[in-house]
This record gives structure tokens, sequence and C-alpha cells, in this order.
């Protein structure tokens, strides 16, 4: 049996995206069919929720009452090839929630991300948009608590800037402003690059 | 008829050192512990912070760390090398390791003897090698190359088993002694991993034992995880049980009788539930323990 090859077909196998074939050793079979490879696959789920519900606290968190966290850390395993590394994890799965389909997941782990740029010395402005309030269901993920129930639609920004006395504050929006969301992708303000991370809950 | 008189002297025998693992970032915790050990294990991938795509050691945990290491010996325990890794192991690691040698004074370093990447895809989880003459002959010789790039004793532990066994070579202890023979690398011996895999695996740890040439085995781990659907894991949560003590102290008294350090391990997210007394308490119990 060549390493590489054993190496690769049990890679296939973590990954669910190998099946030993009639070509392939009986014991790649048994590896298959065992509860073994269940349980590790579920480990390397687990490892990577004992990371991020720890440093990601307020998106696993929206994820976990969403009944969405294990889909979207699926997806991302899946997707991409992130290191184990403590400090990549958490970045590169809340930059992957950029793109998901819930605008409110979007909208919160966007500003999560953009808090925790700030917080490691990131001299740009990030800009979130919300479409309700974040003020009540930033408090409710920070506690653990269930999302209140949600109000009318009401357009809120966030900006998220290491000068700010807490690092954010929150800004009603006239609907005019959050139409003018893309003139701040570019903008030069006192020096300091804007940026915007496009989320915009709806 | 023999007395006591007749008898040879008994060989002097190390001084066993009591070492735990340790993250930094917890000067309460390192305040209680440090009375109690003679050795700190540290793991650079968790002393690491993201700088854009670079990846550089904590600098505050350094400062921490080149304040004790005159006072302690420091040893690291990496987990991310991915020695056995049949297309090269990981430079990441290799950087990191770098850093940390050019500022702290280190007793040895030690690796899993697994891979966690594969062809640069990254596994989640860490997976043992399979127990062939080829992989047996590829860890030796980069577990040489680290002897001869560090000039500093290198280790290799056993890991569990997380999947079955394939047919192998060699046997689990055989394996161990073919790598360690081959490269001149030390082992540390984790008994609480043993327990996994006789738990999980039916390894007969007394046969494993009795085969392994424990000239080799220079450090030893204790630890203890948890059962989840009916699978010991290997996740350093909670205060070693007393059967992994006893089996320690087996190891010690008729295998390792060479080993210099045993380390108790547990991570720091364990830290809250544990608690800084129950961890010194443990140290301490140890320190007094007669293991020989």
């Amino acid at each position: 049996m060549d390493l590489a090859s054993h190496q690769r077909i049990l890679l296939g196998l973590m990954r669910s995206s190998y099946q030993p074939g009639t070509g392939d050793a009986p014991y790649y079979h048994r590896v298959a069919g065992s509860p073994d490879l269940q349980e590790a696959r579920g480990n390397v789920l687990l490892w990577r929720v004992y990371v991020l519900e720890r440093t990601c606290v307020l998106t696993v968190e929206l994820l976990r009452q969403a009944d969405l966290l294990e889909e979207a850390l699926l997806d991302f395993i899946r997707q991409k090839n992130i290191s184990p590394f403590r400090e990549y994890q958490p970045l590169a799965f809340l930059d992957f929630l950029g793109g998901h389909d819930d605008p409110l997941v979007v909208s919160v782990s966007q500003f999560e991300l953009a808090l925790m740029k700030v917080r490691e010395g990131d001299p740009c402005r990030y800009m979130v948009d919300w479409s309700y309030d974040p003020t009540p269901i930033l408090q409710a993920l920070a506690q653990r608590e269930p999302l209140p129930d949600r109000a009318d639609p009401e357009l809120h920004r966030t900006e998220i800037a290491g000068e700010l006395p807490y690092l954010f504050e929150i800004k009603r929006l006239a609907r005019d402003s959050a139409n003018d969301r893309s003139k701040f992708q570019t903008a030069l303000t006192r020096g300091s690059r804007y940026k915007s991370t496009g989320a915009t809950s709806q | 008829m023999n007395s006591a008189a007749n008898l040879p002297a008994p060989v002097p025998r190390p001084r066993l050192g009591v070492g735990v693992s340790y993250e930094g970032r917890d000067p309460a915790l390192l305040d209680m512990m440090l009375p109690h050990v003679d050795v700190i294990e540290v793991t650079p991938e968790t002393m690491s912070v993201a700088d854009g795509d670079r990846i550089s050691l904590d600098k505050d945990i350094l400062a921490e760390l080149k304040n004790i290491d005159r006072e302690k010996s420091i040893v690291v325990h990496g987990v991310s090398l991915s020695i056995g890794s049949h297309d090269g192991w990981s430079p990441t690691y290799l950087h990191l390791l770098d850093e940390l040698m050019d500022q702290v004074r280190v007793r040895w370093h030690s690796e899993h003897l697994g891979y966690t990447r594969v062809d640069g895809e990254h596994l989640g989880i860490m997976l043992a090698m399979p127990r062939t003459e080829q992989a047996a002959e590829l860890v030796a010789q980069r577990a040489w190359c680290l002897q001869q790039r560090y000039g500093l004793p290198f280790l290799l532990e056993n890991i569990v088993h997380v999947v079955p066994d394939c047919p192998a070579d060699y046997s689990d202890a055989g394996f161990l002694n073919a790598v360690a023979r081959d490269s001149g690398c030390g082992l540390i011996l984790d008994v609480y991993n043993l327990e996994c895999d006789e738990h999980n695996h039916a390894l007969d740890i007394q046969a494993f034992l009795a085969e392994l040439d424990g000239s080799h085995v220079k450090e030893l781990h204790v630890a203890c995880g948890v059962k989840h659907n009916g699978l010991m894991l290997d996740v350093h949560s909670r205060l070693p049980r007393p059967c992994t003590m006893d089996l320690a102290q087996q190891v010690l008294r008729d295998i390792a009788t060479e080993a210099e350090v045993i380390v108790y391990e547990f991570m720091p997210e364990a830290v809250p539930g544990l608690g800084n007394v129950a961890i010194a308490n443990t140290l301490q119990q140890m320190r007094q323990r007669e293991w020989r």
C-alpha cells in the first residue's frame, strides 16, 4: 500500500468525498462503514465549534438559535481549506458567512468580523447595514438570550473603527442614505480609507 | 546465599521532573502551577497570532516564557508539523518553531507521530500513520533532519487511533521502536492515549508495553478527556483518573526507567471548569508521588 494513496483515500473518507469502490482494499470499505469514521467526522465539526464559539460569540449564537450552525460549518469545511490554527479560523469563518443566504447572519457576522479586525489594530473604518435596529439583537446574542421579536424594518448602519469610544456606533438611516451605500466603498475621509463590507440585511 | 552486601549497587535513575502544559495569557494560573513543576510544555500553534497572511508568536507570551526559562525547563510540543504527510511537513509550523527557538531556551521539542494534512488539504484532525516500512522510513528521516536542524533532542508521541487500524508491517510498539532506533529520536508515551486505544480499539496495553523499547522514552503524558457515543476522546478536559496515574507509574517503574519528565496536559478552555486550585493540587500530588 502506497502512503500517498492511503492518505488521499482517508482524506476523502473524512470529507465524505470518496466512496471506496471494487478496486479498493477491504480495509477502506471497513473504515467507510465504521462508527469510528462517523465519530471522527463529528469530532472535526466539534473542534471547529469549540474554537468558533469562543471567538465568534455573536455569530455562533445566532446560528445556533436559527439552527443553522451545523449546516454553515459543514459548508465552510467543504468549501474552505482552512488551517486548524485557532488564529485563522474565526476570521475565515466570518468572512465566509458574508455570502450567507440569511441577511441577518450576514450583518451579524460582518459586524463581528469588523470588530475583531479593529480590536487587532486594523486602522480601517467598516460599515455594516442592518434592516432592523441592531441594538436589541446584539444585546440578546451577547447574553445568549432568544432574539427579540422583530419589529418593523428600520434601516440602521453600524460603523466600526478603532477610534470610536466603544469601537462601534449605531446610526439609524434614512432610506436615501441606505441607497447610497456604495459610495462608502471607495470614499476617503480624514485620510482613513472607509471600507464597506457590503453587508446589508434586508 | 546472597546477602545485601553482595548485591550490586542499584543503578541511580534520573530524577523524575513534573511538567504541565501552558498556553500563556493566564499569569494567575502560572503562578499557582510554578511551585509544583520543573517543566513547562508549550505549543507554538496555540501561542500564535495572525498578522494578515503571516502567523507569528504572541510577543506577550514570549515575554512570559523568557521570564521563566532560567528557572524552569521549557519543552516544545507541536501539533501541526504533520511529520507523516506523504507530501512534506508544514513550513508554517517550522517558521513558528524557528521563532520560538531563537528567543526562548528550550530543553527539547516534540511532535505527534501522525499527520494533519494531505496534499496541502487540512484533515481537521490528526490521523495515525499506517505502520508500514515506507511510513517508518519517511518519519525516521524527517525526525533525523529535525534533530540536525535544531541541535536539540526531538521526541515523537504515540497518538490515538481515530479510525480502525490498517494492515501493517509493524505492531504499535514495533513501529515506535523502529522510528526511534532509525532516527535517534526519543519518544513520548501518552498513557491516556493508550487507554483510549484500549477502550476504542482493544489495544492490549500490557503486550504493547512488553514490546516497547523503554530506553527511548524520555517523557510521559497524562490527561483525561470525555466519552462520546461510547468512544473515549482525547480532548484533555479533565483531571487525570487514578487508573491513568497508576498506569503511568507502572510504565515509569518497569519500562521507561530513563524517562525524565511526566507532564499533565489540559486545554486552557478547560481551566474554568477544572479550577486553578484543582490543577495545582494535581501537580503537587504528582510531585509528591513515589513514581519509581
